[in-house]
């Protein structure tokens, strides 16, 4: 009680110092507070563009490795390539599960697509063979040129990159789409090919096998290749004209009838994390898959975007850094002053058996005072700030995020749209892709949140302490008599 | 060394200086400030401590107020060395220093002072302001005196709000360093007058720090210092 009645008479008695004192502390928690917000703006940014997107293996085709002992001089040489090429063991659904049962895999989705013809609708008329849809190939590919369509099966909303990547967009949906999508045989059509069969919402489609095998399908959706998705070929009618979308079960369902037909299976794994893949690649080759495939990471693809956040990032730690030693030094050159201004007081203090600890004491607790409002204030002039200067270096990080976001909910039937996507919370496992939650920074207290309050507080109150070293120091150096006699 | 103007029997010692020596620690090994002194002050006595510059007077009050510690040889105060003491205590509860400058915080009232006293030794009395007008009284200052900033009084104001801040913990022994040196003769003869009192009323001991004939003249006990010769 007494060190802090006298640390308060001696902060009242000594105004101008500790305004100015109080006026350096305020600009460093200023800076401080803004910086932090920054900071954790920009790494809450990079964590929220690291959830967004899954850690991803898929499974693609070595042609480096089938290629190295490739002559493509002479006939043996092709012959035996070839020898080679058809040799290469593909991977069913039944693999696929088999690789996802793993210690690094928090689960998966895959896109399932086979050959069919039609029974009571016709191919949109195209040029070119019968496409399959980008990013394709992996395996061996079934020989669909000779059926009309091609059934795109996708095991969960993940699996249907092409309207995540906006290849395809919705134009119309039925209001229960979303519930009924993923099991039973429902498809969405190409708005090319519903034109051309005069086929609407609801529509029943009958397609068949090339044993004659028909199978029904009710049309709940019909969806538009976007321009930038078509090829160079010359063609009425886009890639995507004669693909019918619909989920895995039915695909399956088909090829458990059938089993001679060729299929095409592209699986995604998510992983627990990008450091597994080599170890999951050899448990991979353990059951059974072909050694000329290998793993691929989306990596590259889920880091590229973070850079520049990751630039703020890195020099909003420089300023922080900079701000604190320029600040600890003035704070202690202020302090080193004041002890000297001061010493005739120590000196009485000391002489009337105030102890040189309770003096520390006071001494650092004044420092402490002021610095608590200062740092308060400071907090709160940062606050204000700090939402403006955040959001202005993030602006574009902020708004491409929104932007891919509308953009994702648009290509799926988007918000208006009746039966328009379900709420993201409602498909939690759509996270992927890209579409990090950036909502939370419209919002002040996202940025200047408690533990930016209570980063502040530590880095207040380490440099208030790291400051008073010299009154510390200083106090317990000083021999009371010679410092009155020198008054004297 | 020691010059006695009353020969009475020694009784209630509260404060012996046995075989003490002081050397500063960045001296050479026998350069010593103060060298084998012994002296022995009792409670209810008044005493001077003379001597010529360079005689170690300021060393032995560092020493008998516990801001320094022998180098050699010992101070018991009430039975007890100081080298066992804590000498912040020591200062604090069982002594008061009263020094020629006075050493009062300027920013600080009369009362203000003598409270920071009271404070600094933990005194735990309800109305501390009552009490420090009591003890100025008792050093001869006015009430109206306990609100004025100590340097609005005049040297012997000050110097009494000194001796009043020494009384504030009631302390058996007050050790004063010149504290008449910048008085005038009848400022200087009053506050002896409160140090005779002090000693012979209130049964203090009382060491005074001095070369002033006036002093000696007052105090009961004189002790010389010479010259350490090394």
């Amino acid at each position: 009680m007494f060190i802090l009645k006298n640390a308060w008479i001696s902060i009242k008695r000594n105004k101008g110092r500790n305004i100015l004192i109080g006026i350096i502390i305020l600009i460093i928690a200023c800076a401080c507070t803004i910086t932090l917000a920054i900071k954790n703006t920009a790494i809450d940014l990079i964590e929220s563009y690291k959830s967004s997107y899954n850690q991803e293996v898929t499974i693609s085709f070595d042609r480096a490795n089938m290629m190295k002992d490739f002559d493509p001089s002479g006939a043996e040489g092709r012959e035996s390539a070839r020898e080679r090429f058809d040799n290469i063991a593909s991977y069913t659904i039944s693999d696929i599960e088999s690789f996802a049962d793993s210690e690094y895999i928090e689960s998966y989705y895959y896109t399932y697509a086979i050959g069919l013809n039609g029974n009571n609708i016709e191919k949109a008329e195209i040029e070119s063979n019968n496409d399959i849809p980008n990013g394709y190939g992996h395996g061996k590919e079934p020989n669909m040129s000779s059926t009309d369509f091609t059934l795109t099966g996708y095991s969960s909303l993940d699996a249907m990159s092409e309207f995540i990547n906006g290849t395809y967009t919705m134009n119309e949906i039925t209001d229960n789409a979303w519930e009924i999508a993923f099991d039973g045989n429902y498809v969405f059509i190409n708005q090319e090919l519903a034109d051309y069969n005069e086929l609407k919402l609801n529509d029943k489609i009958i397609l068949e096998d090339e044993d004659g095998n028909t199978y029904e399908f009710e049309i709940i959706g019909i969806f538009k290749e976007n321009e930038e998705g078509t090829t160079e070929s010359m063609s009425m009618f886009s890639n995507s004209a004669n693909t019918i979308v619909t989920n895995a079960s039915a695909v399956t369902k088909i090829t458990t009838n059938n089993e001679d037909l060729r299929t095409t299976i592209n699986p995604t794994f998510i992983i627990d994390s990008y450091d597994n893949v080599e170890k999951l690649q050899d448990e991979f080759y353990e059951k059974g898959l072909d050694e000329n495939f290998v793993l691929q990471t989306n990596e590259e693809e889920a880091t590229s975007g973070i850079s520049s956040i990751k630039n703020i990032n890195s020099f909003a730690t420089t300023f922080l850094t900079l701000t604190l030693i320029i600040g600890g030094i003035v704070l202690f050159v202020i302090n080193m002053i004041n002890i000297r201004e001061r010493k005739y007081e120590i000196g009485v203090l000391r002489t009337i058996g105030i102890s040189k600890f309770k003096l520390t004491m006071q001494f650092v607790l004044e420092l402490v005072i002021i610095s608590f409002v200062a740092l308060i204030l400071g907090a709160g002039i940062g606050a204000v700030s700090s939402k403006g200067i955040s959001n202005s270096l993030l602006e574009n990080e902020i708004n491409s995020s929104n932007e891919r976001t509308e953009e994702i909910d648009k290509n799926f039937g988007g918000a208006d749209m009746k039966g328009g996507m379900p709420n993201r919370g409602d498909r939690g496992e759509m996270r992927g892709r890209g579409m990090p939650v950036v909502e939370a920074y419209d919002s002040i207290d996202a940025v200047v949140d408690i533990k930016v309050l209570l980063e502040l507080l530590g880095i207040g109150l380490s440099l208030v302490l790291v400051s008073s070293i010299a009154s510390m120091v200083s106090i317990q150096r000083f021999t009371p008599l010679t410092i009155l006699k020198e008054r004297s | 060394m020691a010059n006695k103007k009353h020969n009475e029997e020694k009784k209630d010692i509260i404060l012996s200086i046995k075989n003490a020596s002081y050397r500063y620690s960045d001296a050479e090994e026998d350069d010593y400030a103060l060298k084998d002194i012994s002296f022995d002050f009792e409670s209810g006595k008044m005493y001077a401590i003379r001597g010529r510059s360079g005689t170690g007077k300021t060393t032995l009050l560092s020493l008998i107020s516990g801001l320094e510690r022998c180098t050699e040889g010992e101070i018991i105060f009430d039975g007890k060395s100081l080298k066992d003491m804590n000498l912040d205590k020591y200062r604090s509860s069982d002594i008061g220093i009263v020094f020629q400058s006075y050493n009062l915080l300027p920013f600080m009232t009369a009362s203000e002072n003598i409270i920071l006293s009271m404070d600094a030794n933990g005194l735990k009395i309800n109305n501390k302001k009552e009490k420090a007008i009591e003890l100025m009284a008792k050093v001869g200052l006015k009430e109206v005196y306990a609100d004025r900033k100590v340097l609005r009084l005049s040297g012997g104001e000050q110097q009494r709000v000194a001796i009043a801040r020494s009384l504030s913990y009631n302390p058996k022994m007050i050790i004063a360093d010149e504290p008449t040196g910048n008085l005038d003769k009848q400022t200087e003869s009053e506050i002896l007058d409160i140090f005779k009192n002090l000693a012979h009323k209130e049964n203090k001991c009382i060491i005074i720090v001095t070369h002033s004939q006036n002093v000696c003249d007052a105090v009961d006990v004189i002790y010389d210092l010479k010259k350490v010769k090394n």
